[in-house]
């Protein structure tokens, strides 16, 4: 079996936002108003974190892209009282939104706060705007949704592998973030696959991963030769 | 009557209510075998059999997309245009709809839920599945589809599934 694994290349990303933007656009992830936003219900599934160094006129600024850490041992599947999110055999951890009661016991356990919460039933731009994936459901108030890994993609290539009796080739399921990046910083694929890239990059000397000490495991990879992140 | 007895009453009376009401709702939507009335009477058997037609003749991207398509009135007209080519007076329903140009207002009866992911080209083309596991003999059909031969339920999904060794994933279907 697969392991989809991200790897995130930190020296390259110029935090310009484009993954951000593809996902939302992929994964039809509301937009909310400028009020809401206030009030902290901004909703990524690829969040960029911003913090700054130094003191002015030093100022550092430096930017990570966050998606979901797709956890070899999630700590949300283990709190979901109804089994909406549980971890399937490719190793991506799924949330399924009909089946979520809107507890939020998942967003309080996932260390990394990836997931995010629809507070409102979205509201779309109407009319010949509207432009929805249609591989991905629309989400209704009260549920808990994250990143997928864009799963839909995966699906489609499976299917489209296994009519050719062939695996998957590496490079052949990208998540939209990865396909957007205009730095090619993001790198995605089976690091279980010693030939992939994903394996190799996971390798190198830059690679850390967030908190590793809570032996969550994530699967997303950072690379960067800076010290402190 | 003191207090109680008329509260007592007031909840029997209400409980009543509401079980007769709930008793009403399930006799007359047993699952999801409503029934849906079409604009005409088209009766399959009569496609299938005289006319000797199969599935895709009409039915266009089964083997193809995921959705299976109704059929246009285009796709109609390619035999029926102007004179009539049984003696059924539904297809004279029919003709004055290709006469106005105006497309039949036919209704979806099989319809997943906007959170399932569904492909006919995956069921057909790689699940090698016949159209009647799900849809019932269609051949034998004389009227238009007004209720759904298997229930499109999850559980009809898992079952099917489960016989067949095929994924359970929740995310092989649900997006």
């Amino acid at each position: 079996m697969p392991k989809w694994a991200m790897v995130i290349d930190l020296d390259k990303c110029t935090g310009c936002g484009a993954c951000q933007a593809a996902c939302k656009m992929e994964n039809n992830v509301a937009i909310v108003s400028p009020d809401e936003a206030q009030q902290g219900r901004v909703m990524f599934w690829m969040d960029m974190i911003v913090t700054y160094e130094g003191s002015y006129p030093n100022v550092h600024e430096k930017r990570m892209p966050k998606p979901c850490f797709h956890c070899e041992n999630p700590p949300c599947t283990k709190v979901c009282p109804v089994g909406a999110t549980y971890r399937n055999e490719d190793g991506l951890v799924g949330q399924i939104y009909h089946r979520c009661i809107g507890c939020r016991y998942c967003m309080v356990a996932c260390p990394f706060t990836v997931k995010v919460f629809n507070w409102k039933a979205p509201k779309w731009l109407d009319g010949k705007l509207e432009c929805f994936n249609p591989d991905v459901s629309r989400r209704m108030a009260g549920v808990v949704e994250k990143c997928s890994f864009c799963a839909h993609r995966l699906m489609n290539i499976k299917e489209e592998a296994d009519r050719e009796d062939r695996p998957i080739r590496d490079g052949e399921y990208v998540p939209a973030c990865a396909e957007s990046c205009p730095a090619d910083a993001i790198y995605f694929g089976d690091v279980e696959n010693k030939q992939s890239v994903v394996y190799k990059l996971s390798r190198s000397y830059r690679a850390f991963r967030v908190m590793e000490d809570l032996g969550v495991e994530p699967n997303v990879y950072y690379l960067s030769k800076r010290v402190s992140w | 009557m003191n207090i109680a007895t008329k509260k007592f009453l007031i909840v029997v009376v209400f409980s009543i209510v509401i079980l007769t009401a709930g008793v009403i709702y399930f006799a007359f939507s047993s699952y999801n075998r409503y029934r849906v009335l079409q604009p005409l009477e088209y009766s399959h058997k009569a496609h299938v059999e005289s006319a000797g037609m199969k599935c895709t003749d009409c039915h266009f991207y089964v083997d193809k997309m995921a959705s299976a398509s109704i059929p246009s009135l285009e796709v109609c007209q390619t035999c029926h245009n102007d004179e009539p080519v049984s003696t059924s007076p539904e297809e004279v329903k029919l003709l004055s709809y290709v006469k106005e140009g105006k497309e039949i207002p036919w209704r979806q009866v099989y319809e997943v839920p906007d959170h399932v992911y569904f492909s006919h080209r995956r069921h057909v083309i790689d699940g090698e599945l016949d159209c009647s596991e799900c849809h019932g003999n269609m051949a034998e059909l004389t009227k238009s589809v007004s209720y759904q031969a298997i229930p499109m339920t999850m559980k009809n999904c898992l079952d099917c599934h489960k016989q067949r060794k095929v994924t359970t994933d929740c995310l092989a279907c649900h997006r």
